[in-house]
Formats: C-alpha cells, structure tokens, sequence
C-alpha cells in the first residue's frame, strides 16, 4: 500500500512538474502601464487592461511569428495626477518599468500632459513603443509626433484630444440649438492647462458659430463655492452651462446648479459625473447633467457588438459597470497591440510600429486605427468610419450615450424646470 | 446681497475649520498640521458608518465618528507628542507626519474617486432676498454661530474650559494651581479633533471626501490662524470674515481665478504689516522682548 501511495506520488509530481504545452510555457511579452493609480483615469485603465490581458491569454495568447505567447502586466504607480509630485517622478517611473520590470511595450499613461510629453524623449532614448490611453487631452502629444516622426514613432495615442472633443461638444450643441432654440452658453472651468484651454477654445468655438458666451470663470483646484458663478450665468439668461474641471470638488457645483434650479442644462468634461457610483453620491442632483467620457464604452453602450459584451466582461470581473475615462481605450490598446505584433511577427520595435499603423480593427468604441504620420486615432462621428466620443446624459441614474447620433441610445433630456 | 449672504456663508465655513487648530494651538502650542486629515478621517468614517453597516442611523453616525476623531487626538497627544512637546519644529514634523500617514493611509485604503459623499442634513433651497441658498448651507449658518457661543461659554464658564484657559495663559501658574498640563493638553487635542470632526460633518455633504480635501483644509485653517493672531478665538472668527468676505469680492468684482490667491496674499501682507497677526497680542508681547 505504502508503494501504491508513493508511486502514486512520484506520478502526480511527473505530472504537474512538466512543461505544460500552453501558452503559458513561452516567454511572456511583458506590458508596462505607469499609471496613477490612485485616481480614476489610472485604477480603470488598470482594470481595463488586466481585462483584455486575462481575456488574450484564455484564448491562447499572442502569435508572434507562429508562437503563442502570453501578455503579462507590470503596473507602476506613476503619482503624477496628484497634487505637487514633479513630473520626474511620473519619468522615474516609466524608467523603472523599461529598466527593471523589463516591460517590452506600454500601455496607458503617464496620465498628466506634462508628465506624457516628457516621457516621449525616455520612450525615443529606450526605443520602447508606448500606446498613451488615458488622461492627456493635449493636442500637443500627436503634434510632436507629426513634426518628428523619426524621433517620436515609438508614441501612440488611441484616445481622443481636446481639438476633437471641442467640435464633438459645439456639433451637439448646435443640435440642441436647432431642437430648443437655445444660443446662450456660460463656460465655467478648473484652472489647469487642459481645462482653460478647452473653456477658451468653446467661447471661441461657439462665438464662432453666433452663439452668446459669457466670460469664462476660471476657478483654483479645490474651490467649493460656485454660486457667484452661478448667479451670474443665470442674469446673463445661460442656457448652457459648459463645465470643464477633473477635480472632485466639481460635485459641489452641480449640486449648487441642482438645488438652485436654473434654467440651464450642464454640459462638460467632468471627472467626478463619470463613475456608475455618481448619481448615487449626488443624491440624485447630478442627473441631466452631460458629460464627455472622450471615448465610447466607458459607460454601456451599443456602438459596435464589441462593446456591451466589453461592458458585461468588466462588470463581470470587476462588479461595476465601465468607469471612465481610460476603460475601454486601455482595454482596446492591449487588443491593437497584439494585432500589430501578430501583423509584424515579431515583438521587434520598428516591426511592431508598422504593424500598428497598418492596424485596423472594429472596437470597443468603433473602428479603430492610427494615423500613420500621427499615431493618433482617427476619430468619426460614425463607429464604421473611426473612433467615436462617448457623450452621455445621466437619466434616471443610467449613463445613456446621448452623441453621436449613429451611436446614440437615447435623446437629450431636460430638466422639468427648464420648460 | 449676493455678496452679502455668500460671504458670510463663506466666512463661517472657514471658521468652523479654523476653530479646532486655534483652539489646539492656543492651549497646547502645539501647532497641529494633522487638522486637515481629521477632518477627512471625520468625514470618512461617517461614510464608513452609514454604508458598511446597514441601518446605522446617520445622526448616531455622527456622533459616533466625531466620538473616535476626538480619541484619535487624544491618542496622538499621549503616545507621541508628549514625547516632543515643547521642541517646535518637532511638532509641526511629527504632527504634519500623522496628517499624512493618515490621509495617504485612507487613498491607499480605497478613499479614492468622487463617490464617497455624506447625505444633507435636508435637502432643497430658499431664496433669501432674491439670492438663492441651499438649507445645508444655511444649517451650517446656525450651527457655525451656535458653535461659537457654546465654545465661548465652555471656556468661561466650565471646570474644564477654565482650566484649559488657564494653562492657555500661563502654564506655570495654571501647574502651581493645579491643573495638570498634559491632561489639558490631551483634551485640547480632543476637543480640537472633534472640532475639525465637527466641521467635516457639516461641510462635506457639499460635496464629497477627497483627500486632497484634507491639504486644502489644513492650507486655510493655517491661513486663518496666522491672519487672526496663532491662538486668539476673535482673531480667528475675524480673520474668517475678512478671508471669507476678501474671497467672495475678488470673484464677484475681478475673476475667480484668484479666490485662492486671496488667502495666501492676505498671510503675506499679514506677515509683512503685523507678524502676531490681528489678534496675536500674546506673540506680539514675545516679538517686542
């Protein structure tokens, strides 16, 4: 009996010592995500990008030149949407990922522009291809890349910029004009680069088009009073009340707008309206608010049929519904990067470049492919043409894609006191 | 009347974060830089509270929370403070430390995002003179005046608060009659915890807790004290209207944009034209020695 046991023993560990024919006996390719994972745009791009990892190597992994090799992911905390921590720690960051974790590709941030920008010249020096999928709203990103490709072919960006999302925001606000008649807007913004940038960028925008725009309030980071602002737009007869601001404390302007009632429907880049979990912490005051989550699938949708099955995955693995900004452009970019590494058949740098710019898949958020010259995404208010925006409205507590029309669930609503 | 109403809504909002590190300070000298992180741990564990145990009642919630911010206090006080009390710099390290192991302690916990808010005490809004003001905002009114006075009464007319104004205006005297200086310094911390436990309580329904919160609170309670005189309770009720007031002006007449250069331009001239501050008369007396 005792040698039945340890034969039997001898043949269990013969069995589960030797190699597996899987994927899991090749050598990972290795995804860095520098990331700040303390905030949104960096725990749901996180998310995002485990999501499509587990996804990947389930089904049997990447073909690199007729070898399945799995993904793996080593996240770093980049810190850099926190207050006061310098964008060198952001660049340390990335240059741990390259240099010890021995990432072979990133994916996601560094989250800040300031941080992203600067990384480019580490991502040149390390000759590392980096997909940038969350935060940076610069235009500046893809510019550098236009201007010196030889130097900056290593960056990609598979999200939107402000350029984009401004002409997103102005064609639904003339939408609204031609459906309500309205032609007043009053911006009010965070003060931050990005946030001045795009409030300026719609007074232009919008005087451009015959509206009437009020003075754009500019408010410090942190600020929880926003009622002189709001009198204000109320006097000047606002019927759009434009907000651009990723700080939290954005919560406390829409409940002032909610409780005072006026006669506005806000409209905007705001952070803290994002989450499944804000209309329950508003108390129910941030509903009709619209908010941009710059790309599709970060809240359920039916853009393409890839998208509610990504939207059921995530709830599935995580236990809520897509965050924010950074989910499904994160989670697409792990998908864009096996497509070009199998286009290229190798995991080598230049190889793998044009496999992404010949790149060309139907997402998460529509069809999805890079600008050669650029590296950015190319966008379309049609998901059979590019990538589109995820413009939603929440309605009874959903977040319901309101624009573009080809990928709208419903029609924007107004508040009963706007009547 | 805008400005009117907002402004003292404002400078009232300021006071109440101000009140528990002047208090702390006027008492104990120890300038207290965790302000700011329990007032957010406050706030947290209200939320906490509310909904990770079902069918906890809010007000018992806020009772319970600002119970365990004034023990943390207490605690700090006893088990390391007592160590360096008197050495200055090594409060405001030690104390500023705490602050941050406790609000980066909360993100790394899950206090992340912009979901974690408090309920309104009611919720709706009235129109006051034509100006429209939500009932939070106006509760906060009552209570901040409410606040004032009962502290003011517990100082002059209590065992305790008698003591603690004793040890406030000579420890040695205070000891001789004896007042025993580390427990009125344990309580000072206490009573300066649940302070702050108390504002977070009042003003977080606002908005939400954040921890950036926490740096933001520290920040003006600090700009508060130094404005009003470091330790006078009138200097810092002052400095919150002139801070509160100067705030809601600059929006209404020159740009939002600098509400928060206000503040900080207001310690600078402070420090330039009188160092004690409005009310420093006891710094004042140390400077001129």
């Amino acid at each position: 009996m005792r040698r039945l046991v340890f034969f039997i023993a001898i043949f269990m560990f013969i069995v589960f010592s030797a190699p597996l024919p899987s994927v899991a006996a090749e050598k990972p390719i290795v995804i860095g995500a520098p990331l700040a994972t303390a905030f949104l745009y960096g725990w749901d791009a996180e998310r995002g990008i485990k999501l499509a990892v587990e996804e990947i190597n389930k089904a049997g992994g990447v073909n690199v030149g007729g070898k399945k090799r799995p993904f793996a992911v080593e996240v770093i905390d980049t810190r850099d949407l926190e207050p006061g921590v310098p964008v060198s720690e952001a660049l340390l960051g990335v240059e741990k990922l390259i240099l010890e974790k021995k990432a072979d590709f990133l994916i996601g941030g560094p989250v800040r522009s300031e941080a992203a920008l600067a990384a480019m010249d580490l991502l040149n020096k390390y000759k590392k291809i980096s997909i940038l999928t969350t935060g940076v709203l610069t235009p500046a990103y893809h510019k550098k890349i236009t201007d010196n490709y030889d130097k900056y072919k290593y960056c990609f960006r598979n999200t939107s910029h402000v350029g984009v999302m401004m002409n997103e925001f102005i064609t639904m606000l003339e939408d609204l004009r031609k459906t309500h008649g309205f032609d007043k807007a009053a911006v009010m913004v965070q003060d931050v680069a990005h946030a001045r940038a795009g409030g300026e960028a719609m007074k232009n925008g919008l005087t451009g088009k015959g509206w009437k725009v009020s003075d754009v309030k500019i408010y410090p980071t942190g600020t929880t009073d926003y009622s002189v602002g709001l009198n204000d737009s109320a006097k000047f007869g606002a019927q759009i009340l434009f907000i651009w601001m990723d700080m939290p404390e954005s919560a406390v302007l829409l409940k002032q707008w909610s409780d005072m009632k006026l006669k506005s429907l806000p409209v905007g880049f705001v952070c803290a309206a994002e989450q499944p979990g804000f209309w329950k912490a508003s108390a129910g005051r941030g509903e009709y608010l619209i908010v941009n989550l710059v790309n599709g699938g970060n809240a359920p949708a039916k853009i393409t049929p890839w998208t509610m099955k990504f939207s059921d995955a995530y709830k599935k693995k995580w236990g809520l519904e897509p965050e924010g900004y950074g989910t499904s452009s994160s989670y697409m970019a792990v998908y864009q990067l096996k497509d070009g590494i199998e286009k290229a058949g190798s995991t080598d740098t230049e190889a793998v470049i044009k496999g992404l710019e010949n790149s060309d898949i139907m997402g998460v958020y529509g069809r999805m492919r890079f600008d050669k010259k650029s590296h950015q995404i190319i966008p379309s208010l049609d998901p059979k043409e590019g990538a589109v925006t995820g413009i939603i409205q929440w309605q009874q507590g959903n977040r319901v894609q309101v624009f573009p029309p080809k990928a709208a669930a419903g029609k924007v609503l107004l508040p009963p006191w706007m009547k | 009347m805008h400005i009117i109403i907002y402004g003292i809504i404002n400078s009232i909002t300021l006071s109440l974060i101000s009140l528990g590190f002047t208090l702390v300070y006027s008492i104990s000298r120890v300038p207290n830089f965790a302000h700011g992180a329990l007032y957010i741990l406050s706030g947290y564990l209200v939320w906490l509270f509310i909904n990770k145990f079902a069918g906890f009642p809010y007000p018992f919630a806020i009772i319970a929370s600002i119970g365990l911010t004034a023990i943390v206090g207490a605690l700090i006080y006893r088990f390391i403070l007592i160590r360096i009390r008197g050495m200055e710099i090594s409060e405001i390290i030690a104390t500023y430390a705490i602050g941050l192991a406790i609000l980066e302690g909360l993100r790394w916990g899950g206090l992340r995002g912009g979901t974690f808010t408090l309920p309104t005490f009611a919720a709706g809004s009235v129109n006051l003179f034509d100006v429209s003001v939500d009932y939070q905002r106006l509760i906060i009114v009552g209570v901040g005046i409410l606040t004032f006075v009962l502290l003011y009464a517990f100082t002059r007319y209590t065992k305790v608060g008698l003591a603690l104004r004793g040890i406030a205006q000579d420890e040695r005297a205070a000891m001789m009659l004896g007042i025993n200086s580390d427990m009125t310094a344990i309580v000072s911390l206490a009573i300066g915890s649940a302070l702050a436990g108390f504002a977070a309580v009042l003003l977080l329904p606002l908005g939400n807790i954040v921890v950036e919160a926490g740096y933001n609170v520290l920040i003006f309670a600090i700009a508060v004290c130094v404005i009003g005189g470091l330790g006078s309770w009138g200097g810092t009720i002052v400095a919150s209207f002139v801070i509160g007031f100067a705030q809601i002006l600059t929006e209404a007449f020159i740009s939002t944009h600098y509400q928060m250069v206000v503040a900080l331009l207001a310690i600078i001239v402070t420090l330039l034209v009188k160092p004690s501050g409005i009310f420093g008369k006891q710094k004042e007396l140390e400077e001129r020695v």
